[in-house]
């Protein structure tokens, strides 16, 4: 509990889809916290939906990449109260959220939540909560761009 | 004052940004659904200093707007 601390990086985008790589560093990172006991991550991943798109014949189409844009002061604000919620409910030792932006293809890395605890539970609940959280709060933007050419708005229900 | 415009708004306007006057939110509302065809037709929600606006407030000019479309994070 001692090693409590809250994260300071105020910029959760990144452009372009998020690198597996990088995930594996922010894992290494945590292996000098020796009260951590367990770690969950969500990841995002930019699927290829089939999509019925309706006019006067229909169309089914697939949705070759999804191009993100955001709000991102907003965003960053409402990040740091949802992480703010987070820590205070749970005994996280640390959180860490990325989001992409502009033009990520399917099958690429779009988001990742990342947090640790000493113990499992915590780290689940949180990171499930950040997750359906920034999906309802954080004003980002996804245009949904067909394989054959067009495209439509994604929204989160 | 300044209104940004963010995703399926923004392509409806062909613009990032406006600038128009208005005393309200609800002024504004309606000065911005005259300017972007089928803006009173979809579903939008209006930020004052990035806080959402759910009721109508007053607005002195310096404040930051933003209209935003459903969000679609993840």
């Amino acid at each position: 509990m001692s090693e409590v601390k809250t994260h300071k990086r105020r910029d959760i985008f990144v452009e372009g889809g998020i690198d597996p790589a990088f995930i594996a560093g922010s894992i290494a990172k945590h292996a000098t916290q020796s009260a951590i006991g367990g770690h969950e991550i969500f990841l995002g991943q930019v699927r290829a939906d089939p999509v019925v798109t309706s006019s006067e014949v229909e169309k089914r189409q697939q949705v070759r990449s999804i191009e993100y844009t955001a709000y991102r002061d907003m965003a960053n604000e409402q990040m740091t109260v949802i992480r703010e919620e987070a820590f205070a409910r749970w005994p996280i030792t640390c959180l860490h959220v990325r989001h992409s932006l502009g033009r990520i293809a399917a099958g690429q890395l779009c988001f990742f939540v990342f947090a640790s605890a000493s113990h499992r539970q915590a780290a689940r609940e949180a990171v499930a909560y950040v997750t359906d959280e920034v999906k309802k709060r954080l004003p980002i933007f996804g245009k949904e761009i067909f394989a054959e050419g067009g495209h439509i708005w994604k929204t989160n229900s | 004052m300044r209104v940004l415009l963010f995703g399926v708004i923004a392509e409806k306007a062909n613009a990032s940004e406006m600038t128009i006057s208005a005393e309200s939110t609800h002024a504004l509302k309606r000065e911005l659904e005259s300017r972007i065809d089928g803006l009173d037709r979809m579903t939008y929600a209006l930020a004052v200093d990035r806080v959402i606006a759910h009721e109508d407030r007053p607005l002195t000019g310096t404040e930051e707007i933003a209209l935003l479309p459903p969000f679609a994070g993840g």
